[in-house]
């Protein structure tokens, strides 16, 4: 396809100007030559254009394809993300709901659930998430209250605190399963 | 590829004014004619270019869409009797 457009693209430019230019006037019929090789000239001018107008349009649609694609994987990923971490925090919550007696087996069953689901996990150490962890866990080290780290590492002070308080233990959770 | 079929019209848009450039060395009737014509074509042209923003409204069709056909159409034209004029 694109080398018949190519092909066409150049003969019209040579059938527009080789006749108008070498063809010798002195021939009877030159007039009429040049006529019908501007004719063509033009024929193949627009059969060409219309060809890589068609393929444009291919290259449109492929890249729309593409991004419908990249976008279907990427809320993928979201989705398993949001659903494991779901599974998690409810886990969380019927440890907490059940007797004391079963907290530490349910907190070993737990412990190795999040090890394998961890390792399959999209965040790792290179996540933006990551150095935010080992400041917080620098703060904890220094003998830092939570109140402390939330408004001034996570700067999620006033409305936010809660919100904030929630993310630190997300973010601890997470990581402190992958350095295990 | 979208560059290439532009190319390609334009080039088609060329040869066309040169086949009227043809057209005209043919008789001295058809010569009258094809000015004529040329004439017709750049009052048109002039008067869209002064007008442009009222009829880009009624072709709904961007300003400035319109002024790049306009300036491609008079450099067509002057491309294809230019050639044709100077071989």
């Amino acid at each position: 396809m694109h080398l018949k457009m190519f092909v066409l693209s150049g003969a019209a430019l040579t059938l527009w100007l080789t006749p108008l230019s070498a063809l010798d006037k002195k021939i009877g019929w030159h007039k009429a030559m040049q006529g019908v090789s501007l004719c063509a000239a033009i024929a193949c001018a627009v059969k060409s254009g219309n060809i890589a107008y068609k393929l444009s349009q291919q290259g449109e649609i492929e890249a729309i394809k593409e991004r419908a694609i990249t976008a279907d994987v990427i809320d993928e990923i979201s989705t398993s993300a949001y659903v494991s971490q779901q599974q998690r925090q409810q886990e969380a919550e019927l440890i907490l709901a059940s007797p004391d007696s079963d907290v530490e087996a349910g907190r070993k069953a737990l412990e190795a659930m999040y090890t394998s689901d961890l390792q399959d996990c999209t965040s790792t150490p290179d996540s933006p998430d990551y150095p935010v962890y080992l400041e917080v866990c620098k703060s904890l080290e220094a003998g830092k209250s939570t109140t402390w780290i939330v408004e001034n590492i996570l700067k999620m002070g006033g409305r936010k605190f809660s919100e904030g308080k929630v993310k630190l233990q997300a973010l601890i959770s997470q990581f402190e399963g992958m350095e295990k | 590829m979208r560059a290439m079929y532009l190319v390609n019209y334009f080039t088609a848009g060329c040869i066309a004014s040169s086949l009227l450039g043809w057209t005209a060395s043919l008789h001295p009737m058809a010569f009258k004619a094809i000015t004529f014509l040329v004439a017709t074509v750049a009052v048109v042209w002039t008067l869209c270019w002064l007008l442009d923003f009222s009829i880009s409204q009624l072709l709904k069709v961007s300003v400035s869409d319109l002024q790049a056909v306009l300036v491609s159409g008079l450099a067509m034209l002057l491309i294809g009797l230019g050639v044709f004029v100077c071989t």
